[in-house]
């Protein structure tokens, strides 16, 4: 339990320190407010169209093939900590498992899913 | 007054039926795809009280499986969600009502 | 009152209802970010219990990978207003449903009383730490480990099949 007091530390400190920056900004903070000053961007280009835009769909694939080799580091995770326990049988596995998720990465490299035209 | 087994369990079912609820009257696709997310997580949250109240493992290593399942059945969802709405140009789930592609 | 308790309450409270904010949300985006909320909460809620790998597992996979999967794709589709379905009165329907859903809980909850005791156990120091569920994991489970990489392999080539096919 001691170790999550320390988390919660953190995240007292990822609220207060926010908030103390707005509220102590907004007191000290002289204000004009004109309409260049509303801006997203006071200098620079002038903004046009929404902020909705429709992203690459190129950027999509990547998303997907990310987060199923998120889950495979995820399992090296427990895996490295526990090894000095386990053993060659953990070794095995972790080459077995490794293996077959190594097929699907050369099928979509193969099938030019990781090529950027 | 101390959280036992039985407050862990019932928030769980209430977050279970909050799911159920939002799969019964939403029509938006991914409200719904979220709303099946959020009972796999009530059901993981039981595994991991009952693990804690049992003293054993098995349950957490459970939800473990669980999860990457999770995961693989939301990378292949929301991909068949995308060429849906490319195909039909609707989120609703009354519009998918073929099973013509 | 322990200090478990009152977090308990915090946690369970925060989680409940985001969960129905969830639901009750017009537009996919803020849904999306009221349930990273629950998971969040729910990651408190296993940290709660002992379970410190899934505590992170929680926080990294749901709320850090999924979440992020499912917000890039009502971002890649652009959902404007008009995309939406029409759904007139959502809160008064769900709140409707959820009602009708009560008397179930209160059902599974006339069943919790038949554990008697529900208080939990002391458990040792190392329950539930990585080092624990990892020896677990790879020594009783080592077998739907292996079926989870097929598995993966499988959601690989579907994704990459479903997503080639547009591009």
């Amino acid at each position: 339990m001691e170790s999550f007091g320390r988390i919660g530390f953190m995240l007292f400190l990822a609220f207060i320190v926010p908030t103390i920056a707005l509220v102590l900004s907004r007191f000290l903070q002289p204000r004009f407010v004109t309409a260049s000053k509303i801006q997203t961007y006071e200098c620079g280009i002038k903004p046009y169209g929404s902020a909705w835009v429709q992203f690459n769909i190129r950027y999509y694939i990547y998303a997907l093939i990310f987060v199923v080799f998120d889950i495979e580091t995820v399992f090296l995770y427990p895996w490295a900590v526990a090894f000095k326990g386990l053993g060659l049988f953990a070794v095995i596995e972790m080459f077995l498992f490794l293996t077959i998720l190594l097929v699907g990465f050369a099928y979509a490299w193969k099938k030019g899913a990781l090529d950027w035209h | 007054m101390i959280a036992g087994l039985q407050s862990y369990l019932l928030v769980s079912a209430i977050l279970f039926f909050i799911g159920v609820a939002g799969v019964l009257t939403r029509k938006n696709i991914f409200i719904i795809f979220m709303s099946i997310e959020l009972m796999l997580n009530a059901v993981n949250l039981t595994f991991i009280s009952f693990s804690r109240f049992m003293n054993n493992l098995t349950g957490q290593a459970i939800v473990f499986l669980i999860i990457a399942v999770a995961a693989a059945e939301a990378a292949i969802g929301l991909s068949i969600v995308i060429l849906i709405f490319k195909n039909k140009d609707s989120l609703s789930v009354d519009d998918f009502d073929v099973m013509k592609g | 009152m322990a200090a478990n308790t009152i977090f308990f309450m915090i946690f369970s409270l925060v989680a409940i209802i985001s969960g129905f904010v969830m639901i009750t949300r017009r537009h996919p985006l803020s849904a999306a970010l009221s349930l990273v909320v629950t998971f969040i909460s729910l990651a408190g809620l296993y940290g709660l219990l002992a379970a410190k790998l899934l505590f992170i597992i929680q926080i990294l996979v749901y709320a850090g990978a999924i979440m992020t999967l499912v917000i890039f794709s009502i971002m890649l589709l652009n959902v404007q207003e008009e995309d939406l379905p029409a759904e007139e009165r959502i809160i008064e329907r769900v709140s409707i449903t959820t009602l009708i859903l009560l008397p179930m809980i209160y059902i599974i909850g006339r069943s919790f009383t038949v554990i008697k005791d529900g208080q939990f156990p002391e458990v040792s120091q190392d329950f539930g730490t990585i080092h624990s569920v990892g020896m677990f994991l790879f020594t009783t489970y080592s077998f739907p480990f292996e079926v989870i990489s097929i598995l993966l392999l499988i959601s690989l080539l579907g994704v990459v099949v479903l997503a080639k096919r547009r591009i």
